[in-house]
């Protein structure tokens, strides 16, 4: 208990520097910007402003990337309450009611609970947060090779099998993930492998051009359809951006109860919050005595997920930060962005950096606060750049995103891999292949086969290594147990 | 590490690989059976014959841009690119473009190699800069 003090003190020391302060603001509002407008997720926009943490300390570097990860998901939901249009997939359930409290004249009490809500629900969730990892990461430490290389493999079929989607192409995903983290040097023997004497390809794919490649190339591409929609609402009637005693005595509980919940879904790897808020929307309004208020403008019915939402956006930096793991695709942005800056989180980021973590941590608790000043009094003006329209966003978002790949290594051809990677990714999306999988098997491929090796070492080749280990025997149980609940999950709806 | 590594480079891409194809053949089994038989993708080239005229030429710009910047110096070819996918997407509003196009290339280029000092490629332009 003292410990943690002792450690949040550390953070805020941190944190509390201008500089810092500045980029938390700065992050806060380019992410509720990006989640707010429709189309544009967190992992897009922690994609193309990789290039702003340039020339930043790691710490600052993570700190603005919270932020704006963290902004997204207030952001998201402005969008669902004014023009029924989600910001990012994990405000589809904000449209529910939101939509019509927009319609029936209290916009304003809806961008006020959402915002109240977000920040009940990451405030619980900061809370756990900072309970949970040191012990986690504790723990963590004393993993060897053959835990680490078990608990990847939880990782990435915990990736298919909790979320929704054919199994199989999942997979597909995965193994075409850790095949591309092949190519290059091998890291151990120095061998070449799969460079086809392509010099460019000697130090490998560097995974962040991928992921520019699939979180904004793509979604440029996907967005290409609906350029011509022109959002319209009407500004004047939003009313106050307020809640009253009444409404927040009715979203108390549902905001209260839900957050954990939130969190819980956002610390498992590939249940993000698109499911959360669903199953919070669900639970309340099982638990509702009005269900059939729900989809009519219930205010907990946008209360619940929202907290749920921010609550589990905490959840997930649980595997980032203590165990080096991304559980979806925007945690999975952040970590390669820290890579590139010289700093692999995991158990060690607590020992060795306890100023980056806990800095983080508690840049977060500030984030909190700055971002609900934000979106109560500033609600009103922001959400009038829904107006902007697709035409011009889309273009900017493509000239970012190539520039960002161009600064990365200054090399021309990562431009035509970033390319390639769009139309690929494009392609995927239509044939529906998940690409989060790709994503996460391409960042964690190296040390996945590392630890492999190394194991495999330990044993003198013998792979019941793998099974010996308790810690790592109880990893592989999970993931077969993950597996099993996916195929029956999905033999019951067939059946249906 | 070499010492002990008797698997070697070659073990684990090969099992990732043979993962990838048996799940590939799965994939086609799955297809034969027509109660598991997933949806055809539709790809919609002939309904939306426009998106991907325009995707394939903004993949063209892009390319091009990636040949041509080291040699043609950023503003520039930026400026160029800017210009070719605003115009695909934001059709008939040429000066809105330009004025978008230049915007981009400048305020980036102030951001990035005066702010932050990236050495970013100098082409005729930027060489009349002072900084």
């Amino acid at each position: 208990m003292h410990t943690i003090f002792m450690n949040l003190a550390v953070g805020f020391q941190t944190a509390f520097t201008f500089t810092n302060i500045v980029w938390v603001f700065v992050g806060g509002i380019l992410g509720t910007v990006i989640g707010m407008l429709p189309g544009l997720g967190p992992a897009t926009g922690v994609a193309i402003l990789i290039p702003i943490t340039f020339g930043m300390n790691p710490a600052t570097a993570l700190i603005t990337m919270a932020a704006v990860y963290y902004g997204a998901m207030f952001g998201g939901s402005r969008a669902s309450i004014m023009i029924n249009t989600p910001g990012d997939a994990s405000a589809i359930v904000s449209c529910f009611d939101g939509y019509p409290m927009t319609k029936s004249g209290r916009a304003g009490t809806a961008l006020a609970i959402s915002a109240i809500a977000s920040f009940i629900g990451g405030l619980i969730g900061m809370i756990f947060l900072i309970f949970l990892s040191q012990p986690v990461a504790s723990a963590a430490l004393k993993f060897g090779p053959a835990e680490m290389f078990s608990l990847m493999m939880f990782a990435l079929v915990a990736t298919i099998t909790l979320s929704e989607g054919n199994l199989l192409k999942g997979l597909f995903s995965i193994a075409l993930g850790l095949m591309l983290s092949t190519i290059g040097i091998d890291a151990l023997s120095g061998a070449m492998r799969f460079t086809y004497g392509i010099s460019s390809l000697q130090d490998g794919i560097d995974f962040l051009v991928i992921i520019i490649g699939v979180y904004a190339v793509t979604e440029v591409f996907k967005n290409l359809k609906s350029i011509d929609t022109v959002y319209k609402f009407d500004s004047k009637h939003i009313g106050k951006v307020w809640v009253t005693k009444d409404e927040f005595k009715q979203s108390f509980w549902p905001m209260i109860r839900n957050s954990p919940l939130g969190f819980v879904i956002g610390v498992l790897p590939g249940m993000g919050g698109t499911i959360a808020t669903f199953m919070s929307y669900a639970m309340e309004k099982n638990l509702s005595k009005h269900p059939e208020k729900f989809g009519k403008g219930a205010i907990e019915g946008l209360a619940a997920p929202e907290a749920a939402n921010n609550a589990c956006s905490c959840g997930a930096l649980v595997p980032l930060l203590t165990l080096g793991i991304p559980g979806s695709g925007t945690t999975a942005v952040m970590l390669g962005a820290l890579m590139l800056l010289g700093v692999r989180p995991g158990p060690t980021l607590f020992t060795d950096h306890p100023e980056i973590a806990w800095g983080v941590i508690a840049s977060m608790l500030i984030g909190n606060i700055i971002l609900v000043i934000i979106n109560l009094p500033l609600a009103i003006p922001l959400v009038q750049l829904l107006r902007v329209p697709q035409r011009i966003m889309l273009p900017l978002i493509m000239g970012l995103g190539l520039i960002g790949t161009y600064f990365l290594n200054y090399s021309s051809s990562d431009l035509i891999l970033v390319i390639i990677a769009g139309v690929i990714g494009y392609l995927f999306s239509i044939m529906e292949v998940p690409l989060p999988p790709l994503v996460l098997a391409l960042i964690l491929g190296g040390t996945t086969e590392q630890s492999f090796r190394n194991s495999l070492v330990l044993s003198d080749g013998s792979p019941a290594i793998f099974f010996e280990k308790p810690i790592s025997a109880a990893f592989i149980v999970l993931a077969a147990v993950s597996l099993a609940y996916a195929l029956i999950k999905r033999k019951r709806q067939a059946a249906k | 590490m070499a010492l002990g590594d008797k698997l070697g480079p070659k073990v684990f891409p090969y099992v990732v690989g043979t993962v990838a194809i048996i799940t590939g053949i799965a994939l086609i089994l799955q297809d034969r059976n027509p109660a598991k038989k997933s949806k055809r993708a539709d790809f919609g080239f002939a309904k939306h014959k426009a998106v991907w005229i325009r995707i394939a030429l903004i993949s063209l710009a892009g390319i091009i841009f990636g040949l041509a910047i080291d040699s043609v110096g950023y503003m520039l070819s930026t400026a160029a690119f800017m210009f070719v996918v605003s115009i695909l997407i934001n059709k008939n509003r040429y000066v809105q473009n330009i004025i978008i196009a230049v915007l981009f290339a400048v305020i980036t280029y102030g951001v990035f190699a005066v702010a932050l000092k990236l050495s970013l490629p100098r082409g005729f332009l930027e060489q009349l800069l002072p900084f």
